[in-house]
């Protein structure tokens, strides 16, 4: 038995725990159905030790979902009475407080045991593309928004529990590939729990805790000493993030106090809870608290429980940054994509090249068209964007991303492959990239039409969304511009984006993402690059005038 | 550097009569750094490998001064060969670095931006600043077209013929030398293309022309966007530098046909590759595969584990029945190297290769969390490891190889670079041991240790995505570093056995004369597996098997060609597809309860468990159109059963994993061993490119054909 690991052991089974999560990544990308998962890689595996601390989790997850995770799996396995945990337990939950902030998000979590032991825990978050109910953001509580899974255990002992299966199957309006997600969440956990257990053998450990021990304690060591670089202070930002037309703005109040290698982030004075989707569980302020953290101070260390040590979040009960059941958290990301724009704001001051302007992907825009096909079959798709990436000091916005979040979009000939909508178009918005020394990116426009001759589905066609920036444009930074507004129409009028759309045969729906924000005074831009952005078509020779001051002459 | 050797001879038997005036065969594999051929003489089996330095400004100076050369030692050369094939790194060297033609884009009105776009994914979710490739067609040339053609086929827009001449009618003054015309599910219905390819042509002279149907039919609009226009950025180029090296060939007197490797394992005519120049991407690396499939087959090896390992980075491939994985995508020109994910997506057939970033001079250093880490950065050939004494200074892989007494700092390339052990040990204490608090020789071992991990762990993931198992592979070691961190790998995969080809160094050009002519085609058309037309399938394979044919025919061949036919289905709505072999005869003659039997035993091998009540659909048809593989005999070790002895070159410590400390190992020259000798390990068997290591728990047997054969204790117990 090893009981200390010098530095190249370490190395070695700390790089032999993340390949195991990538394998068990893998797997679900492979047995997947819906393609929100396998083009948009809206889940996240992980590992932790036998006390909840996360040890690993895959290169590609989605921050909101690893965040919370690493918070949610400790509270979750911490309650549950650890002698009770058998081999072959998997358990349930898509509990929005527990884990991740919305109902479609299921996670599958099992014990991993090794030699009769309890030795770690496998976990697997996965999108659901339906979970129920109503699809909108203006529902009023959480039992509008779908089936409820409180935890519970869908294998005891290795048996399976039907009920839990059939409740499912029965709550939800595709239940062969929501099913059939879950199942390869299973297999999934079921590949990370092997993999261990012959890791264990071959290694001859019979427990990870030391192991957990070593890689806990280097991760906080390494995001401590870049944070300790920031003189000590306290660091304010204000977001105002526009909602519902006939409602006030939500204002998020961030004060970021930095003492010596702690970050405290105190979100005091932000708005309550609203009486729509937009509500977000502390543990998904502090996943886009955690992303901001982590991508300012240390990107490169893998993800675990040492990472998150430095990070304590305030947020007070009852806020809209720390809802309380039973509010409606459907569009939580509507909000909480906004927890990483303003720290950047915050922490711009004393660490102006480590941050971004604004990104028009966030929130990320989300659209979930559903209704029957001609032959009366239902269909149900979700698409995810983003829209232009803020630019930073040294760099140009990217077009598009979804950020801080993350994940791909589905080809157009994919979507009208499996489903009635026809793309009309795809493509970048001239000018919409905020002006600034560096540009941000440019926002894209989408638009769908909902065919009208034999190939026109069953009317209506539903259309909910959760998207934002419709009037509120992403800030630029240190004199930067903002990026163009997002737009949300219907056959050229503006539509209401918060409520359910109902559309017909024949109507057009264009879905506009916003701009990035620009960094740097626009007169500063370099004046070969804001030609080549002229001959390209991103700046127009107007806005080169206009934004720019120059006269381009091609 | 010139080097030039003889590697074995003799004994083997011509395959096929051929006449006495062409019974040679030459490979000729450019590569970044070296020019390698491989001559071989059917008549008598003989094998002469050749190196010289690539040439970048002409790669065919390089051949042809390669030929001059060999052509001292076989009189007559060039009218003695019947075939030339030739495998080049031309095409990714000229995407990696921007050196292709100007080229424009027609698409689709509404989708010029799917280039840029791509898929929108960050690859590094938690780097702001990671950067993304740039189109290699630049907005102002993405020009679109109003047309539109529906998922199914039918035509929504007909295509307005005066704008598209219009539009057509800007490109000469743009510069362009070449177009790329991909438009939105086209390859369902490839009239728009065809037509827009008719008006460029007549338009544009001289200008060449790639359209997605002909390049890859095959749904998802950015991949397909992609790889149409990364074919046309190389097309001028492939194209004339083909044609050049074949009129060099013919005036040097060669008569013979010249073949070019694809990046999916088969050969083809100059013409076919100069057409689509997409699929001789990754032509290079391909001949190890190659060789591994006839090995596998030869020796009944039905799960072989291909491992190259050169200077700066691992190539693997996962063998199962004798047959190479071939995949539909490739990743090329990664902003962050070995980043999955930010480079740019080619959807060719490729082989199955993984490729990280572990090799002799991958550098190590210690991380930002004081732990030691082993690459993916490298030194290179320049300034290389710290031992070649030219200017490097940061520990390599090689180094540690070196300290650990695996490697002979006097017989380094047979003795013609002396390695500087001195300092690369000052180099590892100062460096590495010092700052991780551990010992210079804990730091040594760890460096070779953690690559071996690195490439370990990687081999895994591969192995079981493709339904394998690493406890049951026999590696096959090639490379310079191959067979020196072969062991250490199958000890690490728990694999029972590594086998060594002779010259691993550059033993796997023998995949050029094994490599089967053949052209993989594929077509999207999603249906229901249940619902399909068969009469319709049937008659799009035959469509297939028809232009796979006239591609064939192209090379000149009449032999007869045989066609394998697969599908891609998937369960309806599922993200990605399984591929089903389908059996001989006619598709109409399938029935769909077998095909859906199929489909379920082959997914529930690959991914455990299966869901009979859930619909399946077909979305891709394949078809491999190939010729007969001809028979290649191994050259056989000639010379009696001698003694040991005589190949005995001493003895030297070098460190053991097992013993955690430096033991005795035996030294022996493999080029005086003999078929059926016998090592017991520790051993160490140095030929002049590569040394292998066998250790304590191991034997070595060596078989008829120069093939060492390491047998690993224990490891075969590890049932699974």
């Amino acid at each position: 038995m090893i009981t200390k690991f010098d530095p190249i052991t370490l190395e070695i089974l700390w790089r032999r725990l993340l390949s195991i999560v990538d394998e068990a990544d893998a797997t679900v990308a492979r047995t997947a159905f819906s393609s929100l998962l396998r083009d948009a890689h809206d889940y996240t595996c992980m590992f932790t030790d036998r006390q909840g601390r996360e040890l690993a989790q895959g290169t590609l997850a989605t921050p909101g979902q690893s965040g919370a995770m690493a918070l949610g799996i400790k509270r979750l396995v911490q309650s549950i009475p650890a002698e009770t945990f058998r081999p072959g337990d998997v358990y349930i939950t898509n509990d929005p407080w527990a884990l991740a902030g919305h109902l479609n998000d299921i996670c599958v979590f099992s014990p991993i045991f090794h030699k009769d032991r309890l030795a770690a825990f496998t976990a697997c978050v996965l999108h659901h593309s339906d979970i129920g109910g109503r699809v909108a953001s203006d529902n009023h509580d959480v039992f509008e928004e779908g089936l409820f899974i409180p935890l519970v255990k869908l294998y005891d002992a290795g048996v399976e529990n039907q009920a839990v299966m059939d409740l499912i199957r029965w709550n939800v309006r595709t239940p062969d590939e929501v099913i059939g997600d879950i199942r390869s969440q299973i297999a999934a956990n079921h590949v990370c729990a092997e993999q261990v257990c012959q890791m264990m053998a071959a290694e001859n450990l019979d427990s990870l805790d030391d192991l957990a021990d070593e890689i806990i304690q280097r991760s906080e060591k390494s995001i401590r000493a870049a944070i300790a670089k920031v003189p000590d202070g306290i660091y304010r930002a204000e977001g105002v993030i526009e909602q519902m037309a006939d409602r006030a703005d939500i204002v998020i109040k961030a004060a970021v106090e930095i003492s010596g290698s702690d970050i405290m982030v105190n979100l005091e004075g932000s708005s309550p809870q609203v009486d729509w989707g937009g509500n977000v569980v502390y543990n998904f302020t502090y996943a886009y608290v955690h992303m901001a953290v982590k991508s300012i101070f240390d990107p490169d260390i893998p993800n675990n429980d040492g990472s998150v040590a430095p990070i304590c979040l305030k947020a007070p009960e009852g806020s809209v940054v720390n809802c309380r059941f039973p509010a409606a958290v459907a569009a939580r990301m509507q909000i909480g994509h906004f927890m990483t724009e303003i720290l950047y704001r915050a922490l711009a001051p004393a660490l102006p090249q480590r941050v971004i302007a604004g990104s028009g992907g966030t929130p990320a825009t989300m659209n979930v068209f559903y209704g029957k096909q001609s032959n009366g079959r239902p269909w149900h798709s979700v698409l995810i964007r983003g829209g232009g990436t803020g630019a930073g000091c040294r760099q140009d916005g990217e077009q598009c991303y979804i950020f801080p979040a993350n994940g791909a979009n589905t080809p157009v000939e994919i979507l009208e492959s499996d489903t009635p909508l026809i793309v009309e178009r795809r493509e970048l918005l001239p000018d919409s990239g905020g002006a600034g020394k560096q540009r941000g990116g440019l926002g894209r426009r989408v638009v769908f039409r909902i065919p009208d001759d034999e190939y026109a589905p069953e009317p209506p066609v539903n259309l909910g969304i959760q998207s934002g920036r419709f009037r509120l444009p992403p800030a630029g930074l240190s004199g930067g511009r903002p990026g163009a507004r997002a737009q949300f129409l219907v056959n050229g009028e503006p539509g209401n984006p918060y409520g359910l759309t109902r559309l017909q045969p024949g109507d057009r729906v264009t879905m506009d993402a916003a701009g990035g924000g620009g960094y740097g005074a626009p007169k500063e831009r370099d004046r070969q690059a804001l030609l080549v952005d002229v001959q390209d078509g991103k700046v127009s020779m107007e806005a080169a005038k206009k934004d720019y001051g120059i006269e381009m002459d091609l | 550097m010139f080097v030039s050797l003889t590697l074995f001879t003799l004994f083997g038997k011509s395959a096929r009569k051929r006449t006495t005036s062409m019974n040679h065969k030459l490979g000729i594999d450019v590569g970044g750094t070296f020019t390698d051929f491989v001559l071989l003489d059917e008549s008598t089996g003989e094998i002469i490998v050749h190196k010289c330095l690539t040439t970048p400004g002409d790669p065919s100076d390089a051949a042809v001064d390669g030929i001059q050369e060999l052509t001292k030692r076989v009189p007559g050369l060039p009218q003695k060969l019947a075939e030339v094939i030739h495998g080049t790194t031309l095409v990714i060297n000229a995407i990696i670095e921007r050196k292709g033609a100007p080229t424009a884009l027609i698409t689709t009105e509404g989708f010029r931006d799917v280039l840029e776009l791509g898929r929108e994914i960050r690859y590094a979710p938690y780097n702001i600043f990671a950067e993304f490739p740039e189109p290699l067609v630049p907005r102002r040339l993405r020009l679109e077209v109003e047309e539109r053609i529906r998922a199914d086929g039918s035509v929504l827009t007909a295509m307005n013929l005066e704008r598209a001449r219009e539009i057509v009618g800007t490109l000469p003054q743009t510069g362009v030398e070449s177009v790329a015309v991909c438009l939105l599910n086209s390859f369902e219905n490839p009239e728009h293309e065809l037509a827009l390819k008719k008006i460029i042509a007549q338009a544009c002279p001289g200008v060449s022309i790639s359209i997605s149907y002909e390049v890859l039919p095959q749904i998802r609009e950015y991949e397909r966007t992609s790889t149409t226009v990364a074919n046309a950025y190389v097309k001028p180029l492939t194209e004339k530098y083909l044609y050049r090296l074949s009129d060099r060939l013919t005036s040097l007197g060669f008569k013979g046909r010249l073949f070019i490797m694809l990046s999916s394992g088969g050969i083809t005519s100059v013409q076919t590759a100069a057409e689509f120049p997409v699929r001789i991407i990754e032509s290079g690396p391909t001949a190890a595969v190659i060789a591994g499939e006839y090995f596998s087959r030869l020796f009944e090896l039905p799960d072989m584990f291909c491992f190259d390992m050169g200077g700066t980075t691992a190539k693997s491939c996962l063998i199962q029945d004798g047959v190479a994985g071939v995949v539909p995508t490739f990743e090329v020109g990664r902003v962050q190297r070995f980043m999955k994910g930010s480079g740019l997506t080619i959807q060719v057939p490729v082989v199955d290769l993984m490729e990280i970033g572990a090799g002799g001079g991958s550098i190590a250093r210690m991380s930002q969390v004081g732990t030691l880490q082993v690459g993916p950065e490298s030194a290179g050939a320049d300034p290389g490891p710290i031992c070649y004494g030219l200017g490097g200074e940061k520990p390599t892989v090689t180094d540690a190889d070196l300290l650990l007494g695996y490697l002979d700092a006097d017989y380094f390339l047979g003795g013609e670079m002396q390695l500087d052990a001195k300092a690369a040990r000052n180099a590892i204490a100062e460096q590495i041991a010092e700052p991780l608090g551990v010992s210079t020789i804990q730091a040594v071992w760890g460096i070779h240790d953690l690559i071996n991990e690195t490439m370990a762990a990687a081999a895994k993931t591969h192995i079981a995505e493709r339904g394998g198992n690493p406890k049951v592979v026999t590696l096959a070691a090639f490379g310079g570093a191959g067979p020196v961190h072969a062991f250490g790998l199958a000890r690490k995969l728990g694999a029972p056995r590594v086998i060594v080809p002779p010259n691993a160094g550059v033993g796997s050009a023998l995949g050029f004369f094994t490599a089967p002519r053949a052209f993989d085609l594929v077509r999207s058309h999603k249906v229901s597996l249940q619902e399909a037309d068969y009469n319709e399938i049937e008659s799009l394979f035959g469509e297939m098997e028809a232009e796979g044919e006239r591609t064939l025919r192209t090379a000149g061949v009449t032999d007869e060609i045989s066609f394998l036919r697969s599908v891609d289905a998937r369960f309806v709505g599922q993200g990605s597809e399984t591929n089903l072999l389908l059996p001989e005869g006619a598709f109409t003659t399938l029935k769909p309860e077998a095909l859906r039997r199929q489909f379920d035993e082959t997914y529930e091998k690959l991914y455990g468990r299966t869901y009979p009540e859930t619909p399946v659909e077909f979305v891709n048809f394949r078809v491999r159109a190939s010729l007969p593989v001809q028979p290649l005999q191994l050259p056989r070790l000639h010379g009696k059963q001698a003694s040991l002895q005589e190949a005995l070159k001493g003895e030297r410590l070098a460190y053991s994993g097992l013993a955690h400390d430096f033991i005795p190992f035996t030294v022996y020259d493999r080029y005086k061993l003999f078929a059926g000798a016998t090592i017991a390990g520790p051993a160490i068997i140095e030929e002049r490119e590569s040394t292998a290591i066998v250790g304590e728990d191991a034997t070595v047997t060596v078989d008829e054909f120069g093939f060492l054969w390491i047998e690993l204790k224990g490891n075969d117990k590890r049932v699974p």
